[in-house]
């Protein structure tokens, strides 16, 4: 396919602004069998997060006496997007962003008030369109704090890419596969730490200091979406008595 | 006035160690998700951490030549030596048990244990516990007045109902565990069960 013009007049091909987040929608405790659980649409994105435990490590040689064992497994659904997904189980792709968040997490967690224990984090993309990693890990930090799990704080990230020569927030699909790089960044606006940083692309360092700004800047309203789904879960119960 | 704070909100202004909150700094900083007034915080949710000197139910789930393994609703299983008690048991049974000691990985050791039998068990949130049992254990003897039941009401979340009507006791204590975060609840709970009870004389 021919490369589509991605910047017109200064909007992007789908209308937004260069700092506009795409709709986004956090919904908490949509599972009944999980711990605790999320679920993230942003932009065409839809995926669904659980929690489970802190619950007996297994197997047990496995258990760390001093902290709970995170592990989190990301998958995209076979139908999730326009290529082929998860037909012969967990691809290089899948296991590498699994494994990127269960670091996020692992430092996210209070793990060292569970020893010999584990906590499950699964993460399953419904539908993708660009950006899941991120949305993914902001619907898990909203289903790890729905399950009670002792956190620092609640992480959420924004990724930011250079289309066109410009730098933009919170990039899709189009953009991811005809710009020219894209960073997903996961944050703590409580410390203000990076929890997760990776690179696609060449960007000078002028511009990665620009993008951190950015991702900081939006990761804000994406923490106030956060916040509000997981308030909107007890209000209800309350109004429901 | 109570408000909701989630992991990473401050919650004092001072250095306090708390269930729910660590200190960063000079202040205290939400651990999980609770509901903050005035000067005190109470987390919504999470898993029971045995306690020493709590009394729990569980269930055994495991037999050994020495003793049983007991499942406690908790990521931690308690240890019973079989020199506790002369009665032995089976897998499946319901116990109620002292914990004596909790050791450095949080496994507790039990004492005191008790067969329950002839009634049913019911698991609530653990953190929602002292609201079922109220202030002076209140809630549970209006819901034993109300509903003629006993109940043995343990700290990991577990309640075992005998007698009476079960069913009422059940749904008032449901009904306490969905508003424990909210204001007034022994009044409500009062006319609930009042009114249930009216039903069924009709």
């Amino acid at each position: 396919m021919e490369k589509p013009v991605l910047i017109r007049n200064g909007k992007r091909n789908d209308g937004r602004g260069v700092m506009d987040l795409r709709p986004l929608k956090i919904t908490a405790g949509v599972l009944k069998k999980a711990d605790g659980s999320a679920m993230i649409e942003w932009g065409k994105n839809k995926i669904l997060a659980a929690v489970y435990g802190p619950r007996e490590a297994f197997p047990k040689h496995m258990a760390n006496p001093n902290r709970a064992n995170v592990n989190c497994k990301y998958s995209m659904a076979p139908f999730s997007s326009l290529e082929e997904h998860g037909r012969s189980g967990p691809n290089r792709r899948a296991i590498e962003i699994g494994k990127v968040a269960k670091h996020v997490f692992e430092n996210a967690i209070l793990t060292n008030q569970f020893p010999k224990t584990q906590i499950d984090i699964s993460i399953e993309v419904l539908q993708s369109d660009g950006g899941t990693r991120i949305a993914g890990i902001t619907a898990a930090a909203v289903a790890l704090a729905d399950a009670g799990i002792p956190m620092r704080d609640l992480v959420q990230g924004v990724s930011v890419g250079k289309v066109d020569g410009v730098l933009v927030v919170d990039v899709d699909k189009p953009e991811d596969n005809y710009g020219t790089s894209d960073i997903p960044v996961i944050v703590s606006l409580r410390s203000n730490e990076i929890l997760l940083f990776q690179l696609d692309g060449m960007l000078s360092k002028k511009e990665v200091e620009t993008a951190l700004d950015y991702s900081f800047e939006t990761a804000k309203t994406v923490r106030e979406l956060q916040i509000e789904a997981l308030k909107n879960k007890y209000v209800l119960e309350e109004s429901g008595a | 006035m109570a408000e909701i704070s989630v992991p990473g909100d401050v919650l004092f202004e001072d250095p306090r160690r708390i269930d729910g909150g660590y200190v960063l700094g000079n202040k205290t900083i939400a651990s999980v998700i609770c509901v903050k007034s005035e000067d005190r915080a109470v987390p919504l949710k999470g898993k029971y951490l045995p306690i020493i000197d709590d009394y729990v139910v569980g269930i055994v789930s495991d037999q050994r030549f020495s003793g049983y393994t007991i499942d406690l609703n908790s990521p931690y299983a308690g240890q019973l030596s079989t020199r506790e008690s002369r009665e032995s048991f089976k897998i499946g049974d319901v116990v109620s048990c002292l914990i004596q000691e909790v050791d450095e990985v949080n496994e507790p050791m039990l004492i005191e244990p008790r067969k329950l039998y002839g009634g049913r068990l019911m698991e609530i949130e653990s953190v929602k516990v002292p609201r079922v049992i109220g202030r002076n254990s209140s809630m549970v003897s209006m819901i034993e007045k109300y509903a003629n039941t006993k109940l043995f009401v343990g700290k990991n979340g577990r309640i075992y109902i005998r007698e009476g009507n079960v069913a009422l006791a059940m749904e008032a204590i449901l009904k306490i565990q969905r508003e424990a975060h909210t204001g007034g609840l022994t009044d409500r709970v009062q006319a609930f069960l009042e009114s249930e009870a009216q039903k069924i004389k009709e």
